[in-house]
């Protein structure tokens, strides 16, 4: 690490070494990939499916390809402590490309595909970046857009071939060049392969990830081999992985699970990684597959659960009816098991015959018949969905992590499953709360400090205990409780505290609410603005008949605005009076991460939103029943337009009395007009 | 919901291209071949060489002409002709000492021999026209038989199978006659299955769906109708000895007249153009319905339930099965294989109405 790099990564001030003084220098993720091509050379590493079958990579192939890279990379002059630039969607060659940056004691710093180039631009004047491994020609031209005004950018090594072989552009090179560059110099020089696995440390940077900059610019986030090595063993003396697990890697590179799954634990652990042929494919390709560990998000789970859904109810009359004699049952029956009430035989033989005539038949439809290990973690998961599949036969569990810890603090036990809770600490890992509520970590997978940012570093990481920002509470059982964002905590004028994010979260268990911004700061009561879910709604609409042309068309429908209010009043009952929910409009687009409202992770940026939708927010705290919005957006291209929509406004009416007195005001409405 | 299939995946074309990639399928097929194989344990001697046996024989017939039919799109209406060549072949041959293996060849190769003579018209006509080419080999070569006595041993004769063995497993016993039946009709099976997979297959294909479209891709149309022609004659000439040795042990001409023809070509297009399923299914029905409702119509008239003239209870199945051809085509014109076809379906998207993905 270069000097001024090194103080910014251990504003603590101790040395590194001193810092982690449990851990062995050989322990890094070089040594164990080497490990595993010695022990199980055979064995299947990575599955990629290519032109609709599966390439596989050994173990042994696995490492041979990661140190001819690496080889290759050297002669083309990446350095130690450079900061390589990953972006693509999940390839073989960018993992075996992260790995050979790592072995030459360089900082892969993976960014999001669909990052625009101007993201991507500051991302690498940040970090100072010179190299780039891109996916593909897509990728190649994003970075050639942004070399134009930044030429420190020296080497682009992209994937695939397909565009860009024999026509590449000065400073552009294939996979394939440098792998072979790179085995040339393995032949003529036999030691290299050894020098090469024993170059890096256990206290060397393994990957530079980031915030998801909900707030300002993202903050890089280095996690040593020690941080991902130690998270991952944390996780597996809690049986959290087991040995040879079956993976899926589908989720960005950029983020941190994936790094985690698909490289920490995947080397450590044997995992076979399996990589989708395209994102579009990837359900396809899951069920192919049908891994035993599978991670995803509670909204995935949640899309998930709408699809079989709508599959059932476009489903023959006779399907259908077993379908509801069995899914509610099973439902019922976890329902009660997760209170303590163990099924009797009779529901126990019932569910069996449910299990052949209808939970096995849709775990294996959604490829998820083998799964052992289904997780979810990121926000809250409805209860509906974690019922449903619970009560499919899948241990489904949540887990809760930061980018800082390697995304493994804590989880749900195999045995004790409780609704609201993310479960207990990981052996090896220590939690507790400050004095205002916050949860802070502590343990050998919690990063040393941010990129380059030692305030940051100052304000999270504190005697080694990192501030997660989330405000929560320890059950008696030692069960950790998370509540929300501690930044988020807002008060409305009459003094009422609530977490915005935390109702949001509870509308969107709804499938019909696809994105929900909360309003009430300072103000008198609660308003939402509501992207409705256009699948969801629109299968919605035509089975009620109810005819549409676009989203901003469906989403001014009355009978989406009775549906949407419907969703609203049912959570209103769950809150208390001085929070619910008393108006909302129904956005005529999604919130979009291109136009920066929510992140690539679809977490709402506030303030984003408040500055785009002011005329609106306005209207919602008016009288207005509706209002002439005129909204810019951002092509493709780049290109901004601006077109002029009505949308309406509805207030949300607790009951039946509530009814007639939205009627009466429609009537004066019209009586004024 | 019998059919699992999650962690089905290939990691090589050939392995996509397998003939039963999914394993329900792969059980399924395992599974009708196990009875097929324990079968003369598990049924009488009566079901055995009357039902079972005639049905693979038949199903062999099927199959080839469906080879032709179905998959090459060339019709075919004397096809008992084909399969009396091969039967009276086989019959001579054996009777001159030839062994009863090779003389199996020689029956596919003097009926591949007449029937590709024939099938040339096909290459000057379709349809209709080729219909009433084979209806003339059909009756050329009825008449041929009976008028000369060389070939059917004099009017009205009876030629006797002599006694034979295959493999050194005499062909008089019942058992190795079902056997010597199942071997031959697993083999078609199988035979058929890879050629719609082979190049040879769709090229049968891409001439059955235009010929003319097919020779401005590449296929040489004149070889590949002549192939079809030749390939599915020497099969039916096997299985037409398969017939007179396994089934019948004598040969007259009645056993392939133009009655036998319309039945054949009834197999195939109850079961399913083109399909090997279809074959078996269409045999089924064809050949073993008529018999069941036969035995039920004479069973409800036995035990009182049903009160009609004798006369009534003989036309009784016939109209039943005439209605029960047209029913079932009305219902699924494409076939019974279709109707499988759709049945495994339902079951390979439950509990959705289509795949999910």
């Amino acid at each position: 690490m270069s000097a001024e790099r090194q103080a910014a990564a251990d504003a603590g001030g101790a040395a590194p070494e001193a810092r982690h003084a449990n851990w062995q220098a050989d322990d890094t993720l070089l040594n164990h990939l080497a490990r595993n091509a010695r022990e199980v050379p055979d064995r299947v590493a990575l599955r990629e499916r290519d032109h609709g079958i599966w390439q596989e990579y050994t173990w042994a192939e696995y490492l041979d390809r990661v140190l001819a890279v690496a080889a290759g990379l050297e002669q083309y002059g990446l350095k130690p402590e450079d900061t390589v630039l990953v972006v693509g969607d999940n390839r073989p060659a960018l993992y075996f490309a992260m790995l050979s940056a790592v072995a030459l004691r360089a900082v892969p710093s993976p960014a999001y595909p669909d990052a625009t180039p101007q993201e991507i631009g500051e991302q690498m004047k940040r970090e100072g970046i010179r190299f780039a491994l891109a996916e593909d020609q897509e990728q190649v031209d994003k970075l050639l857009e942004i070399r134009a005004g930044y030429p420190e950018l020296e080497l682009i090594v992209y994937d695939d071939p397909r565009g860009l072989k024999g026509k590449e552009p000065a400073g552009v090179v294939g996979f394939e060049t440098i792998a072979a560059a790179g085995r040339t110099r393995l032949q003529a020089e036999p030691k290299l392969r050894d020098d090469l696995l024993g170059r890096s440390s256990v206290h060397d940077v393994a990957v530079l990830l980031h915030s998801s900059g909900t707030t300002g610019a993202p903050k890089g986030i280095p996690i040593k081999h020690g941080h991902i090595l130690f998270a991952v063993r944390n996780a597996a003396q809690a049986e959290y992985f087991r040995e040879g697990e079956v993976h899926m890697a589908y989720l960005p590179m950029a983020w941190v699970g994936d790094f985690t799954f698909s490289v920490g634990a995947a080397i450590l652990l044997r995992f076979s990684v399996n990589i989708p042929e395209t994102q579009e494919t990837a359900l396809n390709d899951l069920r192919e597959i049908a891994p035993t560990l599978y991670f995803s998000s509670p909204r995935a789970w949640s899309n998930m659960l709408t699809r079989i859904q709508v599959g059932i109810d476009e489903s023959t009359p006779f399907k259908r009816w077993l379908y509801n004699r069995f899914m509610p049952f099973a439902v019922e029956l976890e329902r009660r098991r997760l209170q303590g009430r163990a099924p009797g035989a009779g529901e126990r033989l019932w569910r069996a015959l449910g299990e052949f005539l209808v939970y096995g038949p849709i775990k294996d439809q959604l490829g998820l018949r083998r799964v052992g290990r289904p997780y979810t973690a990121g926000e809250a998961i409805g209860e509906e969905v974690f019922l449903f599949f619970r009560a499919l036969g899948l241990d489904l569990r949540q887990f809760y992590g930061q980018t800082e810890n390697c995304a493994l603090a804590a989880a749900q036990g195999p045995g004790s499953v409780k609704l609201h809770t993310v479960g207990k600490p990981f052996p090896g890992v220590e939690v507790r709360l400050s004095d205002n509520g916050e949860v802070l970590v502590k343990g050998d997978n919690v990063f040393d400090g941010y990129f380059q940012r030692p305030d940051a570093t100052a304000e999270t990481l504190v005697d080694g205990w990192l501030h997660t920002g989330d405000a929560g509470y320890l059950e008696d059982d030692g069960q950790l409780v998370v509540l929300g964002r501690v930044s988020e905590v807002v008060y409305t004028a009459a003094g009422e505290r609530f977490i915005p994010t935390f109702i949001e979260n509870r509308i969107k268990f709804s499938h019909f609410i696809r994105d929900i911004c909360i309003l009430g700061e300072g103000r008198a009561h609660l308003a939402a603005i509501v992207c409705v879910d256009i699948d969801a709604v629109g299968h919605w609409a035509e089975e009620q008949g109810v005819p549409y042309t676009s989203y901003a068309d469906l989403s001014q429908q009355d009978a989406v605005y009775d549906l949407v209010e419907g969703v609203l009043r049912r959570t209103n009952e769950t809150l208390p009076e001085g929070l619910q929910i008393r108006r909302f409009i129904n956005l005529h687009k999604p919130f979009d991460p291109d136009d920066g409202e929510v992140t690539r992770t679809r977490k709402l940026r506030r303030n984003v939103i408040d500055d785009h939708y002011r005329p609106i927010i306005d209207a919602l705290y008016s009288a207005d029943d509706q209002i002439e919005y005129k909204a810019t957006f951002t092509y493709e291209t780049g290109e901004t337009g601006e077109l002029t929509r009505q949308l309406h406004l509805r207030d949300v009416t607790p009951g039946q009395a509530a009814q007639t007195a939205h009627a009466n005001r429609a009537e004066t409405h019209r009586a004024a007009q | 919901m019998f059919y699992r299939l999650a962690g089905v995946y290939h990691t090589t074309y050939a392995g996509e291209r397998k003939l039963w990639p999914v394993p329900a399928d792969r059980w399924q097929a395992l599974g009708v071949l196990a009875l097929g194989l324990l079968a003369p344990l598990l049924v009488g001697d009566l079901y055995l060489s009357s039902y079972l046996l005639p049905w693979l024989v038949w199903t062999a017939a099927a199959l080839s002409l469906t080879l032709l039919m179905g998959v090459a799109g060339q019709l075919h209406f004397g096809f008992a002709a084909v399969m009396a060549i091969g039967a009276y072949t086989a019959i001579h041959l054996t009777r001159f000492g030839v062994p009863f293996e090779i003389a199996l060849l020689g029956a596919g190769l003097m009926a591949a021999a007449i029937g590709s003579l024939f099938g040339a018209a096909a290459l000057r006509v379709k349809g209709l026209y080729l219909v009433m080419a084979t209806l003339a080999m059909q009756y050329l070569v009825d008449w041929t038989i009976i008028n000369v006595p060389a070939i059917s041993g004099g009017a009205q004769a009876t030629l006797q199978a002599p006694e034979v063995s295959f493999l050194g497993a005499p062909m008089t016993n019942d058992t190795v006659q079902y056997y010597g039946a199942l071997l031959w009709a697993a083999f078609l099976t199988v035979f058929i299955m890879n050629i719609k997979r082979s190049a040879f297959g769709r090229a049968l294909v891409a001439v059955r769906d235009k010929d003319f479209a097919a020779a401005v891709i590449g296929v040489n149309v004149f070889r590949y109708k002549l192939l079809a022609f030749f390939t599915s004659s020497f099969l039916g000439g096997v299985s037409g000895a398969v017939l007179a040795f396994c089934y019948y042990e004598a040969v007259t001409p009645e056993q392939f007249s133009f009655d036998v023809s319309i039945q054949f070509v009834a197999m195939v297009l109850v079961g399913g153009l083109g399909s090997v399923i279809g074959a078996y299914l269409g045999a089924a029905f064809v050949l073993l319905l008529p018999i069941v409702l036969t035995n039920l119509v004479a069973g409800l008239a036995d035990s009182g339930l049903l009160t009609i003239s004798q006369n009534l209870q003989s036309h009784i199945p016939l109209m039943a099965y005439g209605a029960l051809i047209i029913a079932f085509l009305l219902f699924e014109p494409l076939g019974l294989a279709k109707i499988y076809d759709n049945l495994r379906n339902y079951f390979r998207v439950w509990p959705f109405q289509h795949t999910r993905n």
